[in-house]
């Protein structure tokens, strides 16, 4: 998928108006074309998925990233998870970020603050498509060239404004997702 | 055991239930609620009402008898959403001790059957949403995962598992959630904020008639005492 | 079987704001009035402080007419009408005005020539399109001796600003001319007010206290208010709030010549060969009467005198009473657009205590205060920030973002914040146009098989504009005052029932137009007068119910002076 297609209607531009680099972005437990499990959905435990990422441009210092379905939302996309002021080292997400602002941060990503979805709530919200259709999960990742420290509770909007201009490298990964009827019984 | 207010301490059921230990547990849950949470759920439909079950007092002096309207399952699952929604903690007490499963008893005995019927497939549904995803009955999850399941009944992401919530499952969690607001911070008339506590919670000094200007001055020098009275102590009204 | 009562000089349908001030100079007249209400007398033992009772199962009423009778709405025509909400207005003697907000306004002079005073500043080509808007019959200085009369009547309290051409800063430099003072002073203000009043004057601006139809003192042997906080939906325990079942019913009783007969839901009004109202019909339960009258005056709200109206169809008028014209339903208005501003402060406001009269004004952007000649609009707002707050409401505040509405942090965070927020719902110019009116609806009907109002209605352009507009200045005002979020509502799309509905039978000297003539009285059955804020052809920034009062102290004084000729 390219940049383009990611960031619709938002033009984002990197350092001195240079096309940002792109890099790697990969999950333990989820792939690009392939139907996430569903815990990461409403449908299971709807935690955050674990990311990884690698190959950032050098002088990297923080990551944005946010989890949004071009499928849904009027306009488009509806909003899954913004998480941002990621330490520029930290080389991924683990699974499971908490939702409540009382629970910290994981010691790997101190500092991350979680911006509002498409509900309105600081955390991460899993796919809940309409029964019968796939839906495409695009996980966009930002490499940027300062540590801009932004205030939590940000919407998908007001990121791609601060962060623009700051954005010297992208990645991502699309996985799916389709939500099946429920079992009879409990499992 | 009692606090200086002769409240219990406020722990929930569940809590209850776990450092009792099973025989101690046992003692404690009188037959009718043991047999109901080993139930499955397609049967729980088919609808054990035993109404008049009595109960432990869990958090205070409230439950000490069972719900009229819900049966000891349905009690047990309100509860512990209930719980969630205005939890007791180093702030203060919560819902639980304000009364709110009073105040909402009384709702549904005043409101009749569409009421209680959409407060017990709701309940239902909730739990049966507990299992499915999190591998487990809502009361036996941990609170962090009781939260998670509690934020997709709100937001409606829970509807379209298919577990039976009737008009989505955020119009139930929107009419639990007024309820439990009516019940924490509303007259203690009608069975809730017990002692005050939802007043106090808000720091709101009181139902007054008359308020001086002598008094405005003193609430915005934070030197007004509260006045802990129902609308109805005043003996004037019907 | 219809039982037929002895006939009466005149019965007022409705007890409320609008008849119950109508019956006063009619029965001190000594004229014989009836004055048939649907709901019952109320008194303070129904009035506790009891925010669930008034704010959230929607008050007591033991007759509850106009649940049955909620009006359908739709934006436009090609849309389909649904009930939404409940009915915004009560049955009882007094009426709404037993637990209604009591701001108590005069408008101003240019509401009475929006036309004549648009088209001279500013061009013909400034009246929006589609607009039906015309001037009133009369201005200003006309209507004037009867709001100074319903002010001492009722019982208003409030700071001038005009006083005979002299400007006291302290009131409302932009009203038109009044005789004398309020006969009461304002209410008081709380720090809050105060810190508003200062953040206005910085901005430029000219904040006074707004008038009240609440006791700022003792009046009429009824006390002063008591500030207790459950005004809002509330009726008052102490009998400071000036309601008509309190001040003019009353009096009218105990003249000997009004009749209050509760639990009489009037249906049709008859007509005879010539077109002339004979009498009403009611029921009772299920016990029908004929209330026979010489004139018969309307005083149901806005929505209820259009529907009387079409539903008394006869040979002599086909489409409903007085409606030879086609005019009953039209020119229909109302604010509740739902273009609010709300605010987040770091500091408590001590609004616990209050009512929603109670406040601070800004009138420097309503109707033509300000210059229109670069702006897409006419027209403006009344800025009001006032003082309203109970607890359960309180725990319901939007979080800004900073908690989800529930759990622990929620709970630390309604402990610090619960009297940091505030709302403005901010009075707007409503203009009346070709596309929004009142009919009957097809479908709904109420428990007797009548059919309910069915409105269509939308915020036409120059409302939105309006709306935007006086947000951006509310924005500006919280700000200026230390408010750190502020949030807007949309700016608005179709009408629903409101407790400000404006028009359907509106008042003015061409019958092409018009219901009703100068005096109240219909163009086409000369013994139907109609009370109430169906009548207005503008709004104003300002609520209906004193000019609606004044209009009805107006009409009776009419009636009384012109007895043989209306009456026959």
């Amino acid at each position: 998928m390219g940049a383009a297609l990611l960031l619709t209607g938002a033009a984002v531009t990197g350092l001195r108006g240079q096309a940002p680099t792109t890099f790697v972005v990969e999950s333990p437990t989820m792939t690009t074309g392939r139907f996430m499990p569903r815990d990461y959905s409403p449908d299971g435990r709807n935690l955050s998925p674990p990311l990884t990422w690698s190959g950032l441009p050098a002088g990297t210092r923080q990551v944005a990233v946010i989890s949004q379905d071009f499928g849904a939302g009027r306009p488009p996309p509806w909003v899954h998870w913004i998480i941002y002021n990621i330490p520029g080292d930290a080389g991924g997400l683990p699974e499971g970020i908490p939702f409540d602002p009382d629970h910290p941060m994981p010691a790997e990503i101190a500092g991350a603050v979680q911006g509002n979805n498409g509900w309105g709530l600081p955390a991460y919200r899993g796919p809940a498509p309409p029964l019968g259709s796939v839906h495409n999960y695009h996980f966009a990742v930002f490499a940027l060239d300062e540590a801009l420290d932004l205030p939590p509770g940000l919407d998908r909007g007001e990121l791609l404004l601060a962060i623009e201009g700051h954005v010297i490298g992208q990645g991502d990964m699309v996985p799916l997702y389709e939500r099946q009827p429920m079992n009879q019984f409990p499992r | 055991m009692t606090d200086s207010k002769g409240r219990l301490p406020a722990i929930s059921r569940r809590d209850l239930l776990r450092t009792a230990g099973a025989a101690g547990a046992a003692a404690l849950v009188p037959d009718a609620v043991t047999a109901a949470t080993e139930e499955t759920p397609s049967t729980a439909a088919a609808g054990e009402r035993q109404l008049g079950t009595a109960l432990p007092s869990e958090t205070g002096p409230l439950l000490t008898r069972a719900l009229a309207n819900l049966t000891a399952r349905e009690t047990e699952i309100l509860s512990a959403m209930v719980d969630r929604l205005i939890p007791s903690d180093e702030l203060g007490p919560g819902a639980l001790d304000a009364g709110v499963l009073r105040f909402i008893d009384r709702v549904l005995s005043e409101s009749g059957t569409n009421a209680a019927d959409a407060y017990r497939s709701g309940l239902a549904a909730l739990d049966t949403y507990s299992r499915y995803t999190r591998g487990g009955p809502f009361i036996d999850l941990s609170t962090v995962d009781q939260d998670s399941v509690l934020i997709d009944v709100q937001i409606g992401a829970a509807t379209g598992a298919g577990v039976g919530f009737v008009g989505g499952s955020g119009s139930f969690f929107n009419m639990v959630k007024s309820h439990t607001w009516q019940g924490m911070f509303g007259d203690p008339e009608y069975g809730g904020n017990v002692n005050f506590v939802g007043w106090d919670l808000l720091d709101y000094p009181g139902v007054r008639l008359g308020v001086s200007p002598e008094d405005q001055r003193a609430l915005e020098a934070d030197q007004l005492e509260p006045v802990r009275r129902s609308a109805y102590d005043y003996g004037i009204f019907e | 079987m219809t039982t037929q009562l002895r006939g009466t000089d005149v019965v007022i349908v409705g007890m409320g704001a609008a008849g119950g001030v109508a019956a006063l100079p009619l029965a001190e007249a000594g004229l014989n009035v009836v004055g048939l209400e649907a709901g019952t007398w109320l008194d303070q033992r129904d009035f506790a402080p009891d925010e669930i009772r008034n704010n959230y199962r929607d008050w007591p009423m033991l007759v509850k007419k106009t649940e049955q009778e909620r009006p359908t709405s739709r934006a436009t025509s090609a849309t389909r009408a649904n009930q939404i909400g409940g009915h915004p207005m009560m049955n009882a003697v007094g009426g709404t005005t037993l637990h209604y907000w009591a701001q108590s306004w005069r408008l101003n002079p240019w509401d009475f020539r929006v036309v004549t005073e648009t088209t001279q500043r500013y061009g013909a080509s400034r009246i929006p399109r589609g607009s039906t808007v015309e001037d009133w019959p009369f201005e200003y200085d006309e209507l004037e001796p009867y709001y100074d009369r319903v002010e001492r009547e009722v019982g208003i309290s409030g700071q001038a600003g005009n006083v005979r051409g002299r400007i006291n800063s302290r009131g409302n430099r932009f009203e038109g001319p009044r005789e004398r003072d309020f006969p009461m002073p304002p209410l008081r203000w709380t720090g809050f007010h105060d810190r508003m009043a200062d953040a206005a004057r910085s901005l430029g601006w000219n904040p006074f206290p707004g008038p009240a139809a609440v006791n700022s003192q003792a009046y009429q042997n009824r006390p002063g208010c008591g500030y207790h906080g459950f005004c809002n939906k509330g009726g008052c325990p102490i009998n400071a709030k000036n309601a008509t079942h309190i001040t003019t019913i009353p009096r009218a009783v105990d003249t000997g010549n009004l009749k209050v007969v509760t639990r009489a839901h009037v249906t049709t009004l008859e007509v005879d060969s010539d077109g002339r109202v004979t009498g009403v019909n009611y029921v009772v339960g299920s016990n029908e009467y004929f209330q026979p009258a010489r004139v018969v005056l309307v005083a149901s709200y806005t929505y209820e005198n259009v529907r009387m109206l079409l539903l008394s169809k006869s040979r002599a008028y086909p489409d409903g009473l007085s409606n030879n014209q086609g005019q009953v339903g039209r020119h229909y208005f109302s604010h509740h657009q739902g273009a609010g501003v709300s605010a987040f402060f770091p500091y408590d406001l001590n609004s616990w205590y209050g009512l929603p009269a109670q406040g601070v004004a800004v009138d420097d952007w309503a109707d033509d205060n300000f210059d229109h000649a670069d702006l897409d609009f006419i027209g403006g707002g009344n800025l009001w920030v006032m003082s309203d707050r109970r607890p359960i409401s309180a725990a319901n505040m939007g979080t800004y973002g900073q908690s989800r509405n529930w759990g622990s942090t929620w709970k630390r965070f309604i402990h610090e914040h619960s009297d940091r927020t505030h709302g403005s719902y901010i009075q707007k110019t409503t203009l009346p146009y070709e596309d929004n009116y009142l009919d009957l609806d097809p479908e709904v009907t109420d428990p007797l098989g009548l059919p309910v109002i069915r409105i269509t209605g939308q915020f036409k352009d120059n409302e939105r504009a309006i709306a935007g507009f006086m947000q951006d200045k509310m924005e500006d005002w919280y700000r200026e005052a230390g408010a750190i979020e502020v949030n807007r509502g949309g700016l608005g799309n179709t009408m629903g029932a409101s407790t400000h509905a404006y028009g359907g039978t509106r008042m003015g000297d061409n019958p092409e137009t018009n219901v009703v003539d100068r005096w109240g009285f219909s163009h086409e059955a000369p013994n139907l007068g109609v009370l109430g804020a169906s009548v207005m052809g503008t709004s104003g920034a300002r609520n209906p119910t004193l000019t609606s009062q004044a209009l009805s102290w107006r009409t009776a004084a009419h009636l009384v002076e012109s007895w043989g000729d209306i009456a026959e």
